[in-house]
Parts: C-alpha cells; sequence; structure tokens
C-alpha cells in the first residue's frame, strides 16, 4: 500500500503515514472546513494498514488546536490503534505539544484518560 | 444603500467595549483569516495563551457551528439567511465575551435552547463526563459535527453559556449565543 501525505494548511494538518515503518505522523492545526470529509481518507488508510499490515505502529501528533469534528475524528483514530493494541499490536502513541499551550496539554489528557495503550506526552 | 451612522456605531462598540465585529456571510477563508487576526490580536492582549487559544476556541465552534447549520438549510431556497453571522469579540472586565447571532428556523429553536439548558446545569465534571460520552457516539450519517461544539463552548466558558432568541417572523428568529471565557 502507499504512504499518505499530506501538506498542511492554515486549518489542516500535515500528514505523513509511512505504511513500511509504521511510523505515521500530523503536525499543524485542525479545523478544516468539512473535517469530517478530511479525515475520511486518514481513517481509512489506517483501517486498511493495520488489516494488511503486522508491524508495530507509532503515531506522533503535534497538534496545537482541535475543533471538536477532528477530536470526534482523533477519537475514532484512537480507537482503532486501541483495538490494534488490544489484539497484541504494538502501538505507540506519542503527542507532543509546545510548552506554551497548555490546553493542547489537556487535550492529550484528556484522550489518555479514555485509553490504555501507551500514550507519551511531551512538552517541546 | 439606506443611511447608516458609521459614527454611532463606532460610538456603541467603544461603549460596549467591542474590540473585534464581523456581519456578513461566512465562508471557510473569511474564519480562518478572521482567526487568525483573532489569535494574533489576542496574542498582544493576553499574558497567557489558554485564554487566547479558548477565545479561539470558541470562535471557531460558533462560526463553524453556524457555517454547518447554513449548508444543512441548503436544499432550502432561503438558505443564504442562515449562513450570515454577526460576531463581535469584546472585553467584559477580566473576561473576554464572544459573541454571535444568526438567523435559525423556527423549527430548530426548542432543540437548540434544550440541549443548552441541559448544559447549563451541569457543573465542570458533568460537562466533562458528558463530553467524553458524546466523543464516542457513532455519528449520524451526514452530519457535519460531531454534536461537541456547545459542550466544547461551555467547557471554556467562565459562566454558563447564555443566549436569547428573538422572533423575526412565523418561520425565522434571531438566535443570540453569549459565551464569556
Amino acid at each position: 500500500m502507499e504512504s499518505l501525505n499530506q501538506i498542511a494548511s492554515t486549518s489542516s494538518p500535515a500528514i505523513h503515514f509511512d505504511p513500511i515503518s509504521g511510523q505515521l505522523m500530523m503536525s499543524g492545526e485542525s479545523y478544516p472546513e468539512n473535517t469530517f470529509e478530511f479525515y475520511a481518507p486518514v481513517i481509512g488508510w489506517l483501517k486498511e494498514f493495520i488489516a494488511e499490515k503486522d508491524i508495530a505502529v507509532t503515531l506522533t501528533l503535534e497538534l496545537a488546536y482541535l475543533n471538536t469534528g477532528s477530536v470526534k475524528c482523533l477519537m475514532d483514530i484512537f480507537d482503532i490503534l486501541e483495538d490494534a493494541y488490544s489484539e497484541g499490536r504494538i502501538v505507540t502513541v506519542i503527542w507532543r505539544y509546545h510548552a506554551k499551550n497548555p490546553r493542547a496539554l489537556e487535550t492529550a489528557e484528556e484522550f489518555s484518560e479514555d485509553l490504555t495503550l501507551p500514550f507519551h506526552i511531551e512538552a517541546i | 444603500m439606506q443611511k447608516i451612522s458609521l459614527l454611532s456605531l463606532h460610538q456603541q462598540f467603544e461603549e460596549a467595549n467591542i474590540q473585534i465585529c464581523f456581519n456578513g456571510p461566512l465562508s471557510h477563508s473569511i474564519i480562518e483569516e478572521l482567526g487568525l487576526a483573532v489569535r494574533r490580536y489576542l496574542e498582544n492582549e493576553t499574558s497567557g495563551s489558554d485564554k487566547m487559544m479558548d477565545v479561539f476556541a470558541v470562535y471557531i465552534e460558533q462560526t463553524q457551528n453556524v457555517r454547518n447549520y447554513a449548508q444543512s438549510k441548503t436544499a432550502q431556497l432561503t438558505s443564504s439567511i442562515y449562513n450570515t453571522i454577526t460576531l463581535m469579540i469584546g472585553r467584559e472586565e477580566s473576561h473576554y465575551v464572544v459573541m454571535s447571532g444568526n438567523v435559525v428556523h423556527q423549527d430548530d429553536v426548542a432543540a437548540l435552547i434544550g440541549k443548552i439548558d441541559q448544559l447549563r446545569e451541569l457543573d465542570a465534571a458533568g460537562l466533562k463526563a458528558l463530553y467524553k460520552e458524546q466523543r464516542r457516539k457513532p455519528v449520524i450519517d451526514g452530519a457535519s459535527g460531531a454534536g461537541l461544539g456547545l459542550i466544547d463552548m461551555a467547557r471554556k466558558t467562565s459562566q454558563p453559556l447564555a443566549y436569547e432568541v428573538q422572533k423575526i417572523d412565523n418561520n425565522t428568529a434571531f438566535f443570540t449565543l453569549k459565551a464569556v471565557v
């Protein structure tokens, strides 16, 4: 399967999902127009990747702001990873946030409270 | 154009401590551009960026809510009246106030204010629990939002969300939402 790459815009994150290394990265802002349409191919790619590949996955996020539609989509992404984790896959989430942006830290903590997979929060 | 006094509008804004205001049809690029302006303005004004991010978040949810609502009405000939927002960001003592007004169909008023009334009853822990519950609910087919916007706004405000509904005609009303951050 092919990698998924997207350049960041003012309101949407950069995306680099590599199916060979299992390194998935998203960074930037997330309040796109039609948020669900924006994330549908991202969620579709991840489902296909989990079904087809059997390698460890690391999702690295550096998202400054998420609108509530993006929060919902990210929850769906985490739940796909959580299912894979509970079936024995090696899964790691790394959430990087700017020390000057405490709201990004709180967003990360509220996700991690609802998940059992390894979730690392790092200040940058 | 009808005669309108910009001076009296200006004076009203000054007296009410309104710092940013916008009135007109919304597009995604306007939401982006105005949002960047709001952020730049607040970066200079606020010492802590958590308050800036809260005002920005409330601004985004309010504008995107109006836009999503208008898009749900596109089948109707009068849809453009729903896509216009009157938005104001101002100061009230040590707080920021984000106010928005838009036209809603009378049929939608009861559900909207019912939801806000429910949020007004909840404390921080109750709002957090509701937010988390809603976050895992499947999205209704064809919906443009996750049903989280108002809950998110309520969590970021220092006072319960306030609203006003004023009848325009038999079909429509003007809905004003006030969030104090």
